[in-house]
């Protein structure tokens, strides 16, 4: 280890030496570094492309790997590596709620220096929030993704309704269609026992006006809480969301609603450009719009995405950082925004013209992401999601009443907190 | 005598290499699990520090735990009751004699030599409420008015996994039981029937009892086997709905590798693998006393 250290600004001197000697035939030592993230919709020659271009440019060699497409596994997989404090790892693709846990654990390096203020506002403000940890900047947003509403334009216009302004509006316009014509699901969002059943729950509990954890005191059991999630049980006890919503995950919903069996539909930016797909049963005919706000107008998406950051391990910081720079620069947001479909973190890119061309969908996100929350940026976060997971999943199927399973979460999730608190 | 020293040396070498694995791959790891569940240890918070006693005393009390152990052992004893009647039934049918029966015998292994994650990811395409084919089969019979959302029930969807598993590991109790069967020799059935023994005597009399050790095995295998469950359900549920099945083995995966308290999640693991000693302590004890109790007095020694 520390034979390679002492070597590495040896390596980096002789490729200055050598490039001021400005040999045309001789080609400086290169610098490799390993660049590991997430699998790339549609390929992954799409960002080997992109990484191409970068090698090009600045004459450092980057490996590139895919990770297995499950998000817990590359969980499983960054942890393990970064706490063996393997060396062949440079830059990481980090899941917006990764980002304070590792952190904390001090496997990143700050970029706080890197990314002045400035530079900062330049990004949504809500993946920034996601990616600084006590007061420092850890991550660099890559791409956004955002909870949205998809509805059915078609469905409302006949009924000449507007798009709901709040969840109460939503169940009551589901009441309306239904009534008319039974065969229709309502409103489906994922309610399995899994991560995505918390962001939604995060959705309708900023919309009602309630917090899971506010300045170090939990927050769960409020009364702006506990209606939140009578609002959510009412769903599927009264039939507005179908039994199916319980068992679902994204996919699930995706295709119910994308086979044209539902009004609402709660998911990811990935499912808009699936249902305008040609051949599609709804193509021309969904709507997307931010997560209603309401009752209490506090609402908002629940903010996911990906963050790119530099291994406290990685031997070569600078050449990390120069390809971080360069993935997040307006040109190859743009170039994946077309290619892949990964939405910018950049806000600028939502008003260029060429880009709204091409993607017309990109002004509509734009509230939304504005608008988003990050989970709650906390080193606890995967304890507190393991916690309020069951719990959740109790009250919408109706195993515990709202009250009881919300003082089971706060319950636990204090313990946590406190058991973290006397822990230094 | 250096031939006898020589040969020592030869079947130490064979030896070795067993001894080495055993050590390396089960020993080394087990201590460490020991190790670790009396530890406070979570690399996130650069905890890592002597606990003594204190996982074991908050397991005690921690009812998510004690869920999760009332949840496998219920699937452990429905799921295998069902696998090994239905399993007997099936070995005794495959050991008959008929046209086909080696096209039979390789038919019914079929699902267990498919990889268990796929095998769940088809019965979570079978349960799904909407493009399901058991709702579809259950509506044309008239059985069910509207979807049922079996994996997102708290009561059905145990139940589930249950039936997903029947179906998969079915085959493995009747290959068991076969070569019990086969084992058995066939006189003793045809002196019984001279005798005039009916069918069901025979049965009874006859190849239950001859059975015993086959069954005993396969009871023991599976049991095993279902007490630490984790792929199917974790595929088919995740634990859900409201952790109705979340099962021990998926409590310790949540716990080490997704909140990281590789301490906690140490201790739970141990105890896990304590409880499932000690069912099957009672398993063997249970199979070896009504082995003896049914023994006749001229086979004492």
């Amino acid at each position: 280890m520390f034979k390679l250290k002492r070597f590495v600004p040896v390596a980096l001197l002789s490729t200055v030496a050598l490039a001021a000697c400005d040999g045309p035939q001789t080609r400086p030592t290169q610098v490799t570094i390993v660049f590991r993230h997430g699998k790339v919709p549609g390929g992954p020659n799409l960002l080997r492309e992109l990484l191409d271009r970068f090698e090009n440019e600045s004459g450092i060699r980057v490996v590139d790997e895919t990770l297995p497409a499950s998000t817990d596994i590359q969980h499983q997989y960054f942890i393990t590596t970064l706490e063996g404090g393997r060396s062949d790892l440079d830059v990481v693709s980090m899941d917006v709620i990764w980002v304070p846990e590792f952190s904390r654990a001090g496997w990143l390096l700050p970029l706080s220096e890197r990314v002045p203020g400035a530079a900062r506002t330049l990004f949504f403000r809500a993946p920034i929030d996601a990616c600084t940890f006590a007061g420092d900047l850890y991550g660099v947003p890559w791409y956004v993704d955002a909870g949205v509403l998809y509805y059915r334009k078609d469905i409302l216009e006949a009924y000449g309704m507007g798009i709901p302004e709040s969840y109460p509006e939503l169940a009551g316009q589901v009441r309306r269609v239904l009534a008319r014509e039974p065969t229709l699901y309502g409103f489906l969002w994922q309610g399995k026992q899994y991560e995505g059943l918390v962001c939604c729950a995060l959705e309708v509990l900023a919309s009602f006006g309630g917090s899971v954890v506010s300045k170090g005191r939990v927050t769960i059991a409020s009364p702006e809480a506990r209606e939140a999630f009578r609002f959510m049980r009412e769903m599927v006890a009264s039939g507005m969301s179908p039994p199916l919503v319980t068992t679902a995950d994204e996919e699930a919903t995706r295709l119910v609603f994308g086979s044209g069996r539902a009004v609402f539909l709660r998911n990811w930016l990935y499912a808009w450009s699936l249902f305008e797909r040609e051949g599609s049963p709804v193509r021309g005919k969904v709507g997307v719009a931010p997560i209603p706000p309401g009752p209490s107008g506090t609402g908002g998406s629940t903010l996911g995405g990906w963050q790119l950051g530099i291994a406290r391990q990685s031997s070569h910081p600078d050449q990390a950082w120069a390809l971080i720079e360069f993935l997040t620069r307006p040109d190859s947001q743009a170039r994946l925004a077309r290619t892949v479909g990964y939405r910018p973190s950049r806000r600028s890119l939502y008003d260029d013209a060429a880009l709204i061309r091409d993607i017309p969908v990109l002004p509509q996100l734009v509230g939304s992401i504005d608008r988003a929350h990050p989970r709650p940026v906390t080193a606890l976060y995967p304890a507190l999601s393991q916690i309020l997971q069951p719990e959740i999943s109790a009250i919408i199927t109706g195993v515990k009443g709202v009250d009881e399973a919300l003082e089971d979460a706060r319950r636990e999730l204090q313990l946590v907190l406190d058991e973290m608190a006397c822990d230094p | 005598m250096t031939d006898q020293v020589s040969e020592r040396r030869t079947a130490l070498a064979f030896l070795l290499p067993g001894a080495l694995a055993v050590t390396v791959l089960v020993f080394v790891p087990l201590v460490w699990v020991v190790w670790l569940s009396f530890r406070r240890a979570m690399p996130v918070f650069g905890v890592d520090r002597f606990a003594g006693l204190e996982n074991f005393v908050h397991l005690f009390s921690d009812s998510r735990f004690w869920a999760a152990a009332g949840n496998t052992l219920y699937f452990a004893v429905v799921a295998v009751s069902i696998e090994v009647i239905l399993g007997l039934a099936i070995a005794l049918l495959i050991h008959q004699r008929f046209r086909g029966r080696g096209l039979v015998r390789a038919a019914v292994l079929i699902p267990w030599v498919i990889p268990t994650v796929v095998t769940a990811r088809m019965w979570e395409w079978i349960y799904n409420p909407e493009f399901g084919l058991m709702n579809y089969l259950l509506r044309t019979v008239s059985l069910i008015s509207g979807p049922v959302s079996w994996l997102g029930d708290p009561f059905w969807a145990i139940h589930a996994a249950i039936l997903a598993d029947v179906w998969k590991t079915t085959p493995f109790a009747a290959l068991l039981l076969l070569a019990g069967l086969a084992s058995i020799p066939p006189d003793l059935a045809d002196a019984a029937r001279v005798d005039g023994a009916g069918l069901w005597q025979v049965f009874t009399q006859i190849t239950l009892p001859l059975l015993r050790p086959a069954l005993l095995v396969t009871v023991l295998f599976r049991f095993l086997d279902s007490f630490r469950v984790f792929d199917a359900i974790y595929v088919l549920t995740g634990g859900g709905p409201a952790n109705t099945t979340e099962t021990l083995a998926i409590y310790t995966y949540k716990v080490l590798f997704q909140t990281m308290r590789f301490g906690y999640g140490s201790a739970i693991a141990l105890s896990t693998f304590a409880m499932s000693g000690v069912a099957s302590i009672v398993i063997v004890g249970l199979g070896s006393r009504s082995a003896r109790a049914t023994r006749s007095p001229d086979d004492a020694p």
